[in-house]
C-alpha cells in the first residue's frame, strides 16, 4: 500500500466514523457491507459524506461495484484524479 | 443454502416484530365501510392510514360512472395501449389532467409507482445525470436503478447541498434532472421548492416534482406544492398518482415540453404493462371533476390536518415539521412503536407503522393520514386515544393539557358506529362539509 493510499485510508476512516458515530478500524481487505455491517442506507450516507470530504461526485452506480475498502480507495483515487 | 436463504436476516426481523404481537404488513380488514371506517377483527375501526385525502372512495359520482363504464366498455383492456390501443376514456382523462394543470401534455400510467419508474428512467440517459433527494420514495430509487443515468443524492430538502452537488457536475456533459417531492410520504414535510427552483435555474437543470401526496391537498386549485409556491412555470414535469386524492389507482405525468409525446414509445413501464381498465379511468375522471368542483373538501382537509397535528403536538408528541395531512409521530425505538401501534389498532384506530429503512434516520413513525371525510369527532378521538396510550407508555409528560380539553370517548364513537348500516353507498356525500 502506497503512502498516498495510507493517508487516504485514514481520511476515509474519519469520514466513516463521523457517519456511524463510532470508532472503526479500516483495513484494505475488509468487505464494506459484511465486515462493517453497513446497510444500504448507511452506504449511501457514507457516499455523500465522502463526496463532501473530497469535493467529488460519486454516482451511486460507481459505488455498486465497490466491495472492499481497497476497491473504495481505488475508486476515490480515480475520481479525484479525474476531478 | 437455498434460493431464499439470503432473506434469513429479514425473516428474523419480521419474526421478532410478529413475536411482539404486531404485524403491520398483513393487516386484514373484514370490511371497509366508508372512506374513514373499516371493520378489523369484528371491531369498527377508524381509518387514519389510507392516504384517502379527499374522502372520495365512496363518492357516488365516481362509483356510478365507474359502474356505467364497466357496462359500456367491459372490465379490462387486456393489454398495453401501444399494443391493444387506447380507449376514448384514456385520452379523455389525459386531456382532463392536462387541463387541470394548464399543461400541454399528459401521460397516464397504470400506477403512480410506474409513473415515476417510466419518467425518471427514460428522461435521463447514460450521458445525463439524475440528482435526487436522499429521502426520496422507493419508486424514485427504483427508477434510478432502471435507468442508465449516473445518480447523485443530495441531503434532504437542502437547496445549498443540491447546489454544491450540481456545482461538482458543472463541467460534465449531459443534462441534469432534479427530482423532489411535494409532500414527503413519511414525515409529511414539504420541499423548499422556490429555493430548489433558484438552484435549478442557476445550473440550467430540469426539475421534476412528485406531487403524489400534495395533489388535491395544496394550492388554490389543488395542483400541489408547485402551485402553492407559485413556481409552476419552472417545474418541467409534475408526476402524481390517482391512488390518493383521486381514490382509485394509476399515475400520471404532465408537462408542456415540446416533443413529450415521443415518451409513449420510449418509456418501457408505459409500453409493456396493461393499461388502466375502463372502471378506473371513469372513476378517476369523475373524482377529478369533484376535486375541481368542491374546493371545500380541501379546506376541510386542511382544518382536519391542523387540528390533528396541533393536538398531538400539544400533547407532547414529537411530530414532523409541518401540519399537513400526513402526520407522523416519531418514536425512537422500533419495539415501542410496534407495541404502541398494536394498542391503537386494538382500540379502534388504524394507522401506519413506518419502520426503517422506509423511514429516514433509523426511527420508527406512527404515520397517520388525515382525510376530508374525518369529522372533528374522529380527529379528537384519535388525539385522545394516542395521548392516553402515549402517557401509559411513558412517552409523554403528565403535565400537559390534552387537546381538545373536552372528553371524547371511544365508547361514544363506537356506539355511533355500531348503529350504522354496513354498506352505505352514499356514506361520504358531502363528507365533513358541515
Amino acid at each position: 500500500m502506497s503512502e498516498d493510499q495510507t493517508a487516504l485510508l485514514n481520511e476515509v476512516s474519519d469520514v466513516l466514523e463521523s457517519v456511524l458515530n463510532k470508532k472503526v478500524e479500516l483495513k484494505p481487505e475488509m468487505n464494506i457491507v459484511n465486515d462493517l455491517g453497513l446497510d444500504s442506507i448507511a452506504v449511501m450516507n457514507f457516499t455523500m459524506a465522502l463526496e463532501d470530504k473530497f469535493d467529488i461526485s460519486i454516482p451511486l452506480n460507481d459505488m455498486a461495484s465497490v466491495v472492499t475498502v481497497q476497491d473504495l480507495l481505488d475508486t476515490l483515487q480515480t475520481l479525484r484524479s479525474a476531478a | 443454502m437455498s434460493l431464499l436463504s439470503k432473506f434469513q436476516p429479514l425473516a428474523a426481523r419480521y419474526d421478532a416484530l410478529r413475536a411482539s404481537g404486531a404485524d403491520p404488513f398483513s393487516v386484514k380488514f373484514d370490511d371497509i365501510v366508508s372512506s374513514v371506517e373499516g371493520v378489523l377483527k369484528g371491531k369498527r375501526t377508524l381509518l387514519f392510514g389510507t392516504n384517502n385525502y379527499l374522502g372520495l372512495t365512496f363518492d357516488p359520482h365516481s362509483m356510478e360512472r365507474s359502474i356505467e363504464a364497466i357496462r359500456m366498455h367491459g372490465t379490462g383492456t387486456t393489454g398495453s395501449r401501444i399494443a391493444n390501443g387506447s380507449y376514448d376514456g384514456h385520452a379523455e382523462l389525459e386531456r382532463a389532467i392536462a387541463d387541470f394543470y394548464g399543461r400541454k401534455h399528459c401521460m397516464v400510467f397504470s400506477t403512480g409507482y410506474q409513473a415515476n419508474l417510466a419518467m425518471i428512467s427514460t428522461l435521463v440517459g447514460k450521458d445525463d445525470h439524475l440528482v435526487i433527494d436522499a429521502d426520496s420514495h422507493a419508486s424514485i430509487y427504483d427508477a434510478s436503478r432502471l435507468g442508465h443515468a449516473p445518480v447523485v443524492r443530495f441531503r434532504h430538502n437542502n437547496p445549498d447541498d443540491l447546489a454544491k452537488r450540481l456545482a461538482r457536475l458543472k463541467d460534465q456533459p449531459g443534462d441534469k434532472l432534479i427530482v423532489v417531492e411535494g409532500i414527503y410520504s413519511m414525515l409529511g414535510d414539504t420541499a423548499p421548492l422556490k429555493e430548489f427552483v433558484d438552484v435549478k435555474k442557476e445550473f440550467g437543470a430540469y426539475l421534476m416534482v412528485d406531487e403524489a401526496h400534495s395533489m388535491g391537498v395544496l394550492g388554490k386549485r389543488g395542483r400541489g406544492l408547485a402551485e402553492r409556491e407559485g413556481v409552476e412555470d419552472d417545474v418541467d414535469f409534475v408526476v402524481g398518482t390517482f391512488s390518493k386524492s383521486l381514490a382509485s389507482v394509476g399515475g400520471y405525468c404532465v408537462s408542456s415540453m415540446e416533443g413529450f409525446e415521443i415518451l409513449r414509445i420510449a418509456a418501457r413501464p408505459y409500453m409493456f404493462t396493461a393499461s388502466l381498465p375502463p372502471a378506473i379511468i371513469a372513476s378517476t375522471t369523475a373524482a377529478l371533476e369533484t376535486l375541481r368542483a368542491e374546493p371545500q373538501r380541501r379546506e376541510k382537509l386542511t382544518a382536519n390536518s391542523r387540528r390533528f397535528y396541533n393536538g398531538l403536538k400539544s400533547a407532547g408528541f414529537t411530530v414532523g415539521p409541518e401540519a399537513n395531512p400526513i402526520v407522523a409521530v416519531i418514536i425512537d425505538k422500533v419495539d415501542v412503536a410496534a407495541a404502541f401501534w398494536k394498542r391503537l389498532v386494538d382500540e379502534g384506530m388504524y394507522l401506519n407503522l413506518a419502520l426503517p429503512p422506509a423511514t429516514p434516520s433509523h426511527q420508527a413513525f406512527l404515520r397517520s393520514s388525515v382525510s376530508a371525510a374525518h369529522t372533528f369527532e374522529h380527529i379528537d378521538f384519535a388525539i385522545e386515544l394516542m395521548t392516553r396510550v402515549g402517557r401509559e407508555f411513558g412517552l409523554l409528560p403528565e403535565n400537559v393539557h390534552p387537546f381538545p380539553p373536552r372528553i371524547v370517548t371511544a365508547e361514544r364513537l363506537s356506539a355511533r358506529a355500531a348503529t350504522m348500516p354496513v354498506r352505505r353507498p352514499a356514506a361520504d356525500v358531502g363528507a365533513g362539509m358541515a
